[in-house]
C-alpha cells in the first residue's frame, strides 16, 4: 500500500518535471515576439471585453489598431483617456470627439400609459413584444428590463415602468440599444452634458396617441415651427443631432410642447 | 484481412458508426456551443482532430511504455525494488492522461503560434478550450481499453484521427442545420437551446441507423 502511494507520487512528480522542462523549453524556443507597441496597446485597453468597439475583445481591437490602423477612439469604456493613450502610442493625432450615449425615446412611465391590461407572460421585453395588447402604445417602452440585463455597467434602470439611463455610469457601449426589441433606444452624440430629446417614438396619428398615452408626441409641429432643428415626419417629432451644438438652446420648444415630451436627458 | 482493410474498417467504425458525439455522447459542450456557424464549427472540428490525434498517440506511447503490465517502467520499478511491488500502473491512467492532454495542448498551441500563425488565428480560442473536451479523454481511454487498439500503434493512430473526423462531421452537420434553422419559423418556446437539443437528438437517432454495419 505505502510503496504504491510513494510510487504514484514519484511518477506524477517525474511527469510534472518532464512537462515543466518541455513546456519551459518550448516557451523559450518557440517564443513569439510581440511588438512592443502592440504590447503597450494591449496594456492601455481597459480589459472590459464588452465588444462596444465592434471587435471581439480588447485584444482584437489592439491588433486592429496596430495592424490595420483602426481609429483610436472606438473604445467606449475608456473614452477619451484611452483614445489619447492609444493615439500617443501609435504616434497619431487624436481629435477629441464627443461621446455617444443612449437616449430612451419614450417618456411615458407606468402611470402615463393607458390601456394597459394585466400581462402575466414571460417577464421579458423580447417575449412581451410578441403579444398584442400588452399596453396600448405599440411603440413605447415595455419596462421588462431587457436593457437592464444587457447593461454590464449598471447604468440603465426601470423607474416606474420606464427605462432610465444613469449617465454617471453609462460608458456608451450600446448594449441596451441592441437589446431593446422595440428599437426605442438610440445612440446620440452628447455635445453637452444634458441633451434635448423628443422622448417619444410613436408614429401613429395624434388621435391614436392620445388614446394610449398621456404624454406621447401627437405630431402637432409646434416645435418645428419654433426651431428648424426639429422635423416632424410620420406624426413624430425628431431632432437633427448633426446640427446640434453644445450651446443649442431649445428651451422655448420644451416649454411650448403641448404634451411636454421634449425633455432633457443627461447629467 | 489485410492491414488496409482493417484501417478502413476502423476509420468507418469510428467516424460514422460509433461517432463520438452522436452515438457515445461525449464532447457535447462544443457540439452545442460552437455550432452556430459552419466556418467556426469546421475550425473547432479541425482543432479537435488535430489535438485528438496527437493526444491519442502520446497516451498510447505512455500507456505502452509505462502503464500496462510488463511495460518498461513497471519492470524497471520492480527490478529496482527487487521484488514485485506493482503489477501495473493503470491506477494512474486517468490522471496521467488528463495531465498529458493538457500538456500536449499547451505544447501544440506554442508550436502552432510560432510556425503557423494563420492556423493559430483560425483556431483562436478553441485550441486552449479543447483541454477540457471530454471527447479527447474518451478516445484516449477507449484506446487503452480495447485490446485491438492497445496492441497496434497504427490502429490507435487511425482510431484517434477518425474519431476527430467524426466529431468534425457531426459538428459541421449541426452547424449547417442551425444556420438553416435561423430562417425557419420555430415555435416561440422552442427557440434557442430547445430546438438545438431536439435537432441533436434526431441526428443521434439517424446515426443509430449505421449500427451493425461494420465492426
Amino acid at each position: 500500500m505505502i510503496p504504491t502511494i510513494i510510487l504514484a507520487v514519484c511518477v506524477m512528480l517525474a511527469l510534472a518535471g518532464v512537462f515543466a522542462v518541455l513546456l519551459g523549453w518550448a516557451n523559450v524556443r518557440w517564443h513569439v515576439d510581440v511588438p512592443a507597441k502592440l504590447q503597450h496597446l494591449m496594456d492601455a485597453m481597459p480589459g472590459a471585453n464588452c465588444g462596444g468597439c465592434g471587435y471581439v475583445g480588447c485584444h482584437e481591437y489592439a491588433e486592429a489598431v496596430f495592424h490595420d490602423g483602426a481609429p483610436p477612439d472606438k473604445c467606449p469604456v475608456g473614452g477619451s483617456a484611452v483614445a489619447e493613450r492609444i493615439a500617443e502610442i501609435m504616434g497619431i493625432e487624436h481629435v477629441a470627439g464627443v461621446p455617444s450615449r443612449p437616449v430612451v425615446l419614450c417618456g411615458a412611465d407606468f402611470d402615463a400609459r393607458l390601456k394597459r391590461p394585466e400581462y402575466r407572460g414571460e417577464p421579458t421585453c423580447a417575449a412581451a413584444v410578441m403579444v398584442a395588447g400588452v399596453q396600448g402604445c405599440t411603440f413605447g417602452c415595455l419596462g421588462f428590463s431587457d436593457c437592464v440585463v444587457a447593461c454590464k455597467f449598471d447604468a440603465i434602470h426601470i423607474v416606474n415602468g420606464l427605462a432610465v439611463v444613469d449617465y454617471e455610469k453609462c460608458v456608451g457601449c450600446g448594449a441596451c440599444v441592441r437589446a431593446c426589441p422595440r428599437n426605442i433606444i438610440q445612440m446620440v452624440p452628447f455635445q453637452a452634458d444634458a441633451m434635448t430629446v423628443v422622448a417619444c417614438s410613436n408614429l401613429d396619428p395624434g388621435k391614436v396617441v392620445r388614446s394610449v398615452c398621456t404624454v406621447g408626441c401627437i405630431g402637432c409641429g409646434i416645435c418645428a415651427k419654433l426651431d428648424d432643428i426639429f422635423t416632424v415626419a410620420d406624426n413624430n417629432a425628431s431632432i437633427d443631432y448633426d446640427r446640434y451644438q453644445a450651446d443649442t438652446d431649445l428651451s422655448t420648444s420644451i416649454e411650448k410642447c403641448p404634451r411636454k415630451i421634449i425633455r432633457y436627458a443627461g447629467k | 484481412m489485410g492491414v488496409v482493410t482493417d484501417i478502413l474498417f476502423i476509420a468507418l467504425a469510428t467516424a460514422v458508426i460509433n461517432n463520438l458525439v452522436l452515438i457515445n455522447f461525449v464532447g457535447i459542450c462544443p457540439f452545442l456551443g460552437v455550432s452556430r456557424r459552419i466556418d467556426t464549427a469546421f475550425g473547432m472540428g479541425c482543432a479537435v482532430t488535430f489535438v485528438i490525434t496527437i493526444a491519442g498517440s502520446a497516451t498510447w506511447l505512455i500507456s505502452h511504455f509505462a502503464l500496462v503490465p510488463g511495460s518498461a517502467l513497471v519492470n524497471a520499478v520492480n527490478s529496482i525494488a527487487g521484488s514485485k511491488v506493482v503489477e501495473d500502473m493503470l491506477f494512474l491512467q486517468y490522471i496521467i492522461f488528463i495531465f498529458v492532454i493538457a500538456g500536449m495542448v499547451q505544447l501544440v498551441e506554442m508550436y502552432v503560434r510560432r510556425f503557423a500563425p494563420a492556423l493559430y488565428k483560425a483556431l483562436g480560442v478553441f485550441l486552449p478550450l479543447i483541454t477540457t473536451n471530454c471527447a479527447i479523454l474518451f478516445a484516449c481511454l477507449t484506446i487503452a481499453k480495447s485490446p485491438e487498439l492497445t496492441g497496434n500503434f497504427l490502429f490507435a493512430l487511425v482510431y484517434s484521427f477518425f474519431g476527430g473526423i467524426g466529431f468534425t462531421l457531426a459538428i459541421v452537420l449541426m452547424a449547417g442545420i442551425r444556420e438553416e434553422l435561423d430562417n425557419a419559423d420555430i415555435p416561440e418556446p422552442l427557440k434557442g437551446p430547445g430546438i438545438t437539443l431536439i435537432t441533436a437528438g434526431l441526428m443521434a437517432l439517424a446515426f443509430m441507423g449505421f449500427k451493425g454495419m461494420a465492426g
